[in-house]
């Protein structure tokens, strides 16, 4: 079982050049402070026009910041939107084989098609081919970063044979992953030999059967890169702290935050009738949950808050489904004040990464 | 956290329609046509129209919507209806800024059972293999004039309709006050169509909808469905957020 950061990175209004620096750099201390701990990952999605619930439209700069104030933590696309009115591929290839080339080889590249109507409308993206293009793209990458020279004539996209550079640092290639919220997902993933980037809050039960099917599927997979990268990757929220009664209510208190958030966001599904996205994705579930930002009632199943002893069984429970690794979000419209961040970081490093991890987690170092 | 709406809906209460009671009986609309258009409108041009309760859907968008009942328990009637869309809390909201019924009898009990905004108007709705319009009239004055263009076939499951809110005033706890009334019709899919919206003529002061202006078109539906009005559920103050001011006036609906 390993362990990652994920950001969404959500300012509250109002929004003030210093605020947006202030939390920017609150992320970047964290990862600071992750990578000395021992976490494996760091990674940051790919946002657009999403108020409050995320300002984080340029994940590459941000990762980049990550990767030139850490040594050994991964840094991950979670995810690059492989639509072409948000992304041109060859973009997508140049930008990642950069990454990859400055961390040292620590890029895992996370791949998606965007699920809100706020972000598809904006770009005037068409929902409909959203899959389409997705599937265009992941199929290309992998050559744009391993040939010598590429051109394609596709239905999305098409270039001319050019030499697309810089090529990745890791050889084939950085590993390559799917976001995986709307039911079904997981098979895309699997038939392509990609991992499950899971990014739902969904209970024991539903994801059980997504990582089941996910792992039977990838066994027969035609991979589109170099390599199957068979991984199982969840998403939960952490907030470990000594007292398990206020582990708990701080942890509800993101938990509710962020799904409260969520809920405000415009899925495709709302205002797009489209045979695309005939799932909500995790918005039910959130609404469920989200009965409000000051709720005192929240599903907990499997959420990483509590005391170290709580949360050690929690995780117990993902890893006997079959999970490789839970990435965390660590806040939430700065619900948490910083400090109380980086001592749940903390003590989660040294009561509860001993228990999961092969090596001992790096405390002492990080203190 | 999120925006909240700006309209205080207790400083004009003369305004709201008045329900009668809150037990009012569900009607079963069968076979109904439902023609919807949504539209990206400027932000600026919602303020003001959305009550302090309710979160603004961002972007800003409306839904206006032709149906045609052809049977109901005050005979066939036409309802246009101009929705904002916002949020109660975490859920997806449609609140219903004007409307017009082709009778005078359905503007009538729809005012006084549901406490929909709805004046008596003239009302059209023509399905032709090119194109769905509908055309309201409000004393003689076209105030909407709108189309799904080029209809094609999709599947029930792809529409996605949202339920209603409705401010009126509402006898509650023995006195009658303005509060936020949650309509949330149920719908079974018979056939399902997509276009592109067009709108050629639109008045919002006709729609309590002050300055909005149409701007990007989003996508536009017609479906076929046995839908209803059902008793009213929930109900909400209309100052308070949502998650903290909703009341639950009944379990469930009659029919689950």
């Amino acid at each position: 079982m390993r362990f990652g950061l994920f950001y969404e990175i959500s300012i509250p209004r109002p929004w003030t050049p210093e605020r947006e620096r202030e939390v920017y750099n609150n992320c970047l201390e964290q990862v600071k402070l992750a990578d000395q701990l021992g976490f494996s990952n760091v990674w940051a999605v790919e946002h657009h026009f999403l108020e409050e619930y995320s300002h984080c439209s340029a994940p590459e700069l941000f990762l980049t910041a990550c990767a030139m104030v850490t040594k050994n933590i991964r840094v991950g696309h979670g995810i690059v939107v492989c639509v072409p009115e948000f992304n041109h591929p060859i973009k997508i290839a140049e930008k990642t084989a950069t990454l990859d080339i400055l961390s040292g080889g620590r890029l895992e590249v996370g791949t998606g098609r965007s699920a809100t109507w706020t972000e598809l409308g904006g770009f005037r993206a068409n929902p409909d081919t959203t899959k389409k293009s997705w599937d265009e793209f992941v199929r290309c990458l992998p050559k744009m970063w391993t040939q010598e020279t590429f051109a394609y004539q596709g239905e999305f996209w098409s270039m001319p044979e050019r030499t697309i550079l810089p090529k990745p640092y890791q050889k084939p290639h950085p590993p390559m992953w799917v976001a995986v919220t709307s039911p079904g997902t997981e098979i895309d993933a699997a038939d392509r030999g990609m991992g499950s980037l899971g990014l739902s809050f969904a209970g024991y039960a539903e994801q059980e059967k997504k990582i089941k099917e996910y792992r039977r599927r990838i066994q027969l997979c035609e991979p589109v890169g170099a390599f199957v990268n068979e991984q199982v990757a969840t998403t939960n929220f952490l907030f470990c702290h000594e007292d398990e009664k206020v582990g708990v209510e701080t942890g509800k208190r993101l938990g509710n935050t962020f799904n409260y958030l969520a809920t405000q966001l415009i899925s495709t599904r709302e205002v797009f009738s489209s045979p695309s996205y005939q799932s909500l994705g995790l918005l039910p579930a959130l609404r469920r949950a989200a009965t409000g930002p000051d709720a005192s009632e929240q599903q907990t199943e499997g959420m990483a808050y509590g005391d170290p002893a709580r949360i050690i069984r929690a995780i117990k429970h993902w890893e006997s489904l079959g999970v490789d690794c839970v990435n965390f979000i660590l806040n939430a419209n700065e619900t948490i004040p910083q400090e109380q961040v980086m001592a749940s970081l903390r003590l989660f490093a040294k009561e509860v990464m001993p228990v999961f991890a092969k090596q001992p987690a790096n405390v002492a170092a990080a203190e | 956290m999120p925006l909240y709406g700006t309209l205080d809906i207790t400083q004009d209460p003369k305004r709201l329609p008045t329900v009668v009671n809150l037990d009012t009986e569900a009607w079963s609309l069968p076979k109904a046509e439902m023609m919807q258009l949504l539209i990206e409108v400027p932000r600026t041009s919602t303020d003001g129209l959305l009550p302090k309760a309710m979160h603004p859907a961002l972007p800003s968008y409306v839904i206006a919507a032709f149906t045609r009942y052809p049977e109901s328990p005050v005979g066939a009637f036409n309802l246009a209806v101009l929705r904002l869309g916002s949020r109660a809390g975490a859920h997806p909201r449609g609140f219903l800024l004007g409307a017009l019924a082709s009778t005078e009898a359905a503007a009538t009990e729809l005012r006084n059972r549901w406490g929909l905004p709805v004046e008596h108007g003239e009302v059209k709705f023509v399905r032709r293999h090119d194109r769905v319009m509908g055309t309201a009239k409000k004393a003689g004055k076209t105030v909407l004039e709108c189309a799904l263009v080029d209809p094609q076939p999709v599947a029930g499951t792809d529409v996605q309709y949202i339920n209603w809110v409705t401010a009126a005033n509402a006898p509650l706890d023995g006195q009658t006050a303005p509060l936020l009334i949650q309509v949330d019709p149920k719908y079974t899919f018979y056939k399902a169509e997509r276009g592109k919206p067009q709108v050629s003529a639109f008045d919002a002061a006709a729609w309590n909808a002050g300055n909005i202006q149409l701007a990007d078109p989003i996508v536009g539906t017609c479906c076929t469905v046995d839908t209803d009005l059902p008793r009213i559920r929930f109900v909400m103050d209309p100052l308070k957020p949502v998650f903290q001011g909703t009341r639950r006036i009944r379990e469930s609906r009659a029919d689950e």
